[in-house]
């Protein structure tokens, strides 16, 4: 809707105006900057006062959390594996998000990725060169994942399906998938996860002293693929142009349905990717807590904060998994559930969203 | 008790959950609102009836209270980024989803004690309960199975019978013509949401009564089931029973299918799993369901105001 601007502003806003034009090199302003640390000390006083609930304060939480995420090497290392996967699962949304297409089932397509790489890696000959089975594992988790994005996409582009409830519906058809696999398709005796893969499909290890494998370069090299894509390809710039506007890109000879089609099977083929990290490059075998840690949905906060910049993910990513790898050490000194960590991304996602820092355009209804 | 008959009787009260859910979000949804939150909200009510429970000497009418009160408190939250900051309602939710989940099992962890259980008291309708086959089905269930049928026909009255449904039709298929024609479109709203919310709270309520304690994340995507089931009944109150029936049957098939001979040879998981692959059929089945043609736009009014 267009707004005049009106002759006179009341006091408040012209301070406000003020404040909106000072704006900074890129396009940064003042005053969104000031709403981002607004967001931030919002969250934290909600957090805080939530910690004081839970019997614990904030400066002990603070510490416990800075420590286990990069008190030294080793735990640095823990932090940047559960970013690689957040990466991954972040890309799986962001791509589809670009062209407002809600891609909200990362959490399925990452889980039938380590579904499949298990399935795979179990069965390759033993002798199998490490770098090969590797790589076979890891295509196969990408295309795993796809297929599982698929099913929304094509739902979406034939019979424009609701791809939030068809890509939820396959999350919760992929983790019985994956509690099948646990009890019973690859049982491990009486512990609760599957089978470990054998040491010839596990991902090398590129840190000494630290338990980071290649999954990290997989994750970041994912990352800029998907950035040369969304910026430097036709296919990036029909996925962003049904983003701001499906029926003028559609004017202009795109294909909605394709661009559809094309971003879930991308973002699902990274969310399979998150899989794959998590299977040969972390865990080895998939243990039945593992929703609990709802990374395919952190994902999607990770994409968030990063504006759905692609380059941008990594640094979101690595802040977040701090964030889930500082739970842990918030857990042995508090006893507070690990899950702590995700009241705060979520909170903070939340603030970002009210104080519109994160918004999407829409069309206006009115003018139809 | 054939085990057909008892399949039906627990499919009955495994729809409440997902039936007061989905008339909640009949409610927002033809206000013009998607509440993908909806999840989140059933599982904060399951917590608070959780917690009224625990500290309430065990009773589960100060459960169920607590949770109306905590979905009025979710339906407020929710209102105010859905309409007044105009948030984008699927993302929004989406996060509403993972704070509630990481709230819930964070305090559940040290405030409620998983064994803690009540029930909701049966109520044996006299003369219809002794009708043969179906008597001890349809008329043997706990209170909130009829409360819910009765809401049902509350929410067809209020969605096609009052102004408030007139108004709402307008707010959620074209709400710069009902604001022009003088409506408040945001008060509306927030009355919806709040409403709707409650409604997912209650029915968090029986889904902890059912469980028998509160489990970390349990709700397992009934939530986003209700949002399915409102398309599949074309935002239709009575067929939202139906539909309801048709996910709490299928989820009670888990439960009693190795009574019922040949269903008992399928695998358990694919039991389990079954609910959500009729959701893809059902949502195949109902292509030709259309949202209103606002919902999931926020709404800007042209004045400030309230």
């Amino acid at each position: 809707v267009t707004t005049g601007q009106p002759a006179a502003l009341p006091p408040r806003h012209r301070l406000e105006e003020r404040l909106r034009s000072l704006t900074l090199p890129r396009g940064i302003t003042l005053w969104s900057i000031l709403r981002v640390l607004a967001a931030l000390a919002a969250t934290l006083i909600i957090f805080a006062i939530l910690l004081q609930v839970l019997g614990t304060d904030f400066g002990t939480a603070f510490n416990a959390v800075t420590d286990s995420a990069f008190g030294n090497s080793f735990n640095l290392g823990q932090t940047l594996m559960i970013a690689s996967i957040l990466i991954a699962t972040g890309l799986a949304a962001a791509i589809p998000f670009r062209a407002q297409l809600w891609n909200v089932g990362g959490e399925g397509q990452m889980w039938f990725g380590a579904f499949v790489t298990i399935g795979i890696a179990l069965n390759l000959p033993k002798g199998m060169a490490p770098g090969l089975s590797v790589t076979i594992c890891v295509i196969a988790a990408m295309v795993a994942g796809a297929v599982w994005g698929l099913v929304p996409g094509i739902l979406k582009a034939t019979i424009n399906a609701n791809e939030v409830i068809t890509s939820l519906m396959m999350t919760f058809i992929a983790i019985e998938l994956g509690n099948w696999a646990i009890d019973t398709i690859w049982p491990q005796g009486a512990s609760n996860e599957t089978m470990s893969v054998p040491a010839n499909t596990l991902m090398p290890n590129i840190w000494t002293g630290t338990l980071v494998t290649w999954g990290l370069p997989l994750a970041v090299i994912a990352a800029i693929i998907a950035w040369a894509v969304m910026n430097r390809t036709k296919l990036g710039f029909e996925i962003r142009a049904v983003g701001l506007n499906p029926q003028s890109a559609r004017m202009n000879g795109m294909s909605v349905s394709k661009v559809a089609i094309v971003t879930f099977a991308l973002g699902g083929a990274f969310a399979g990717l998150a899989g794959a990290i998590f299977i040969l490059g972390i865990n080895s075998a998939l243990p039945s807590g593992f929703p609990l840690n709802n990374f395919g949905y952190l994902g999607i906060a990770v994409a968030l904060v990063a504006r759905l910049s692609p380059l941008w993910i990594i640094p979101s990513a690595v802040l977040f998994a701090a964030l889930r790898v500082g739970s842990d050490g918030l857990q042995a000194s508090t006893g507070l559930s690990t899950t702590v960590g995700q009241i705060l991304v979520a909170l903070f996602v939340i603030l970002l969203l009210g104080f519109r820092l994160i918004r999407f355009s829409y069309p206006e209804v009115a003018s139809r | 008790v054939s085990p057909v008959q008892t399949l039906f009787s627990l499919g009955i009260a495994l729809m409440v959950p997902m039936l007061f859910a989905a008339l909640g979000e009949v409610i927002i949804e033809k206000s013009g609102v998607l509440n993908v939150g909806i999840e989140g909200v059933l599982l904060v009510g399951a917590f608070a009836a959780a917690v009224g429970v625990n500290y309430g000497n065990g009773s589960i009418w100060v459960g169920l209270l607590v949770a109306i009160g905590a979905g009025v408190v979710c339906g407020i939250i929710l209102a105010l980024l859905y309409v007044r900051l105009g948030t984008d309602q699927i993302v929004t939710g989406i996060m509403f989803n993972i704070l509630a989940f990481g709230l819930t099992t964070t305090l559940a962890a040290k405030y409620v004690h998983a064994s803690e259980s009540a029930q909701f008291p049966d109520w044996h309708i006299p003369l219809l309960h002794d009708i043969p086959g179906v008597g001890n089905v349809l008329f043997d269930q706990d209170v909130l199975v009829y409360a819910s049928i009765v809401l049902a026909a509350l929410v067809f009255y209020l969605t096609r019978r009052t102004w408030f449904g007139l108004y709402s039709r307008a707010a959620s298929e074209f709400p710069r013509a009902a604001e022009s024609a003088g409506l408040n479109v945001w008060r509306l709203r927030y009355a919806a949401v709040i409403v709707g919310c409650v409604l997912a709270a209650v029915g968090g309520a029986e889904l902890f009564a059912n469980s028998g304690g509160f489990v970390a994340g349990y709700t397992n995507g009934r939530g986003f089931i209700a949002l399915a089931i409102v398309v599949l009944a074309r935002w239709n109150p009575f067929w939202v029973v139906a539909a309801s029936l048709l996910f709490g049957v299928a989820q009670a098939l888990q439960f009693e299918a190795d009574k019922l001979g040949f269903l008992g040879d399928i695998p358990s998981h694919v039991l389990v799993a079954l609910p959500y692959i009729l959701v893809l059929a059902a949502v195949v089945f109902a292509r030709g369901s259309r949202y209103p043609a606002a919902v999931g736009i926020p709404f800007r009014p042209t004045r400030s105001s309230t």
